[in-house]
């Protein structure tokens, strides 16, 4: 068959032509390289789900088995320690491609009608973005990841209400264990993938169907008198997509992915940290006390994300341009100022350093202690901050100990 | 006229069975992913070691472990605890787990006080919250010395 009968035959069975117009139908005149930001939060996301999926080749979401299996990929794996690290940098880029995305929007107010679904939609994303990042960084089973999943199901526990049945659900039971992390790998690999897929989907056709809200620029006319879509605007978003990638690759070959020793729940030395991007929430936490916790937990996330997911209905005015209008200019720039602010603090904020130590002792299991002498707690007693490990030896250890001693 | 109606009971009888297919397969699925949280955890005596050997006037850190079914599991939990008897016989164990957010608190003797590395709680010698957020005090566990042992009630 020839290659205009091929493409005969699948013009009369799929709606091509259709489909070409439409990609090239035209954008309003004035755009910018602004517009370029939704494609690459897109190309964040496929990269994220092309790489998560091979990761997950190798990836064994166990208590047992987790840590042993990233530092696998990690260090035995071909390519292992890049494939990692391109998801690993891809979640903060795309942390950071979607909320300048949505500042885009408030600053050409793309939210307003009849773009107000096109905008919840898009809320909707950036809560399953940082739904990804959070259920993300409990899988390698590390320190860190053990004690931010500990902090975040917390948090969800002061939800007046149904915020214990929450965290217990989160948890799959009191505490976090094997549930637990078969739960969030399950929420990171199928749950979350499906509603983001979904979303964008609905989120892209509005875009579609709508078409660009362009800058404020624009007169009515100028809407439809653009570059077309298709090649233009794909060109210099794929050309976007380059470059985001080069730095994502340069930045993951030359970086190492952080892994921490094992989720140890008793480590006395560890100082909790979140990603970068919860930093906010984690120096906002310090400044509600007592009985106010609730504000810095629940509150004040609670009723700023019901803020931005519902303000095309808030800010119902015609006025396009940033600087006429002058509320959204200042909430805008007051909680984008409170968020650097509180992540700074929160990333510069001390260690805590205790002075002297609490005598640490490990205890012994009841049948290993029935039937031991009672030692002297003066003579026993261990030096301050010294590590008493719990561990015994087996019978073959120390003969291959004893084999060693006296071979020197 | 009896088209519409019979076009207006197509779409409420499409809808019904819609309803009743999504309740019958939505309810089981939504039970058996939130079961975990009707699930009662059980309470239960664990051996922190011999009480001599625990006597102290001043705060020991105890790690201990036990086992413990963690969903299909049996898994051995590793806690950490603050131990004295204050010098007198009378034991006060603490929980090492911040009541704000769950990250763990450090004793220090200088300051006499439970630091917490997360949000900067600070509670005394008797758990109570000096500073920070937490809402309630560190959680003192229930203890009993029983042939030279002391054991904590885990819950």
């Amino acid at each position: 068959m020839s290659y205009a009968g091929i493409k005969q035959f699948l013009n009369e069975r799929l709606p091509l032509e259709a489909l070409d117009t439409h990609l090239r139908k035209p954008l309003p005149k004035h755009i910018n390289l602004l517009f370029s930001l939704g494609s690459l939060a897109m190309f964040l996301l496929l990269l994220q789900a092309v790489t998560g999926a091979f990761l997950a080749f190798y990836y064994s979401p166990s208590p047992e088995h987790a840590h042993n299996a990233v530092t696998y990929i990690s260090e035995e794996v071909p390519f292992g320690a890049f494939v990692r690290g391109l998801h690993h940098w891809g979640a903060s880029a795309m942390v950071i491609i979607v909320v300048l995305h949505l500042l885009r929007v408030v600053l050409y107010s793309s939210y307003k009608a009849p773009r107000e679904l096109t905008w919840i939609f898009g809320v909707l994303l950036l809560l399953i973005v940082l739904g990804f990042g959070f259920t993300g960084y409990l899988l390698p089973w590390d320190e860190k990841a053990y004690w931010a999943t500990v902090v975040g199901v917390e948090i969800a526990s002061t939800a007046p209400g149904l915020g214990d049945f929450v965290a217990k659900v989160l948890r799959g039971g009191s505490e976090i264990g094997a549930v637990t992390l078969s739960r969030f790998y399950a929420l990171h690999t199928i749950w979350l993938p499906w509603l983001a897929f979904g979303l964008v989907g609905v989120h892209l056709f509005l875009v579609r169907y709508y078409g660009s809200s362009g800058t404020p620029k624009n007169t009515p006319e100028e809407m439809k008198t653009g570059k077309p879509f298709y090649p233009h605007q794909v060109f210099e978003d794929v050309v976007g997509m380059l470059i985001l990638f080069i730095i994502l690759a340069a930045v993951a070959i030359f970086v190492p992915v952080p892994l921490e020793d094992v989720a140890d729940p008793t480590n006395a030395d560890y100082d909790p940290r979140p990603e970068w991007y919860f930093l906010f929430l984690f120096q906002l936490l310090k400044y509600f006390q007592g009985p106010f916790e609730i504000i810095g937990t629940f509150v004040i996330p609670t009723v700023g994300m019901l803020l931005l997911l519902f303000l095309p209905f808030l800010d119902r005015s015609e006025r396009v341009v940033l600087w006429k209008r002058p509320i959204a200019l200042t909430v805008t720039s007051v909680s984008v100022v409170a968020i650097v602010v509180l992540t700074i603090l929160g990333g510069t904020s001390k260690k805590l350093e205790t002075t002297e130590v609490a005598v640490q002792e490990t205890s012994q299991p009841i049948e290993q202690t029935q039937g031991a002498t009672t030692p002297d707690p003066e003579t026993e007693e261990i030096e301050e901050g010294e590590a008493v490990f719990d561990f015994q030896l087996t019978e073959e250890e120390i003969e291959g100990a004893k084999a060693v001693e006296e071979s020197q | 006229m009896e088209k519409q109606d019979r076009r207006s009971f197509l779409e409420i009888a499409t809808a019904f069975i819609g309803g009743v297919l999504s309740l019958a397969a939505g309810i089981p699925l939504i039970g058996f992913a939130i079961s975990p949280a009707f699930k009662k955890g059980e309470s239960k005596w664990v051996d922190l070691g011999l009480a001599d050997r625990l006597k102290n006037s001043r705060f020991k850190k105890v790690d201990y472990t036990f086992t413990a079914k963690d969903g299909w599991v049996k898994a051995t939990k590793k806690r950490s605890v603050y131990v004295t008897d204050a010098g007198n016989g009378e034991w006060s164990v603490f929980s090492r787990i911040c009541s704000h957010l769950g990250c763990l608190v450090r004793w220090d003797e200088s300051k006499e006080s439970f630091l917490c590395p997360c949000h900067g709680a600070i509670f005394d010698k008797t758990g109570a919250v000096v500073a920070g957020p937490p809402p309630e005090p560190l959680q003192k566990l229930e203890t009993k010395v029983e042939a030279g042992i002391l054991y904590v009630k885990e819950s």
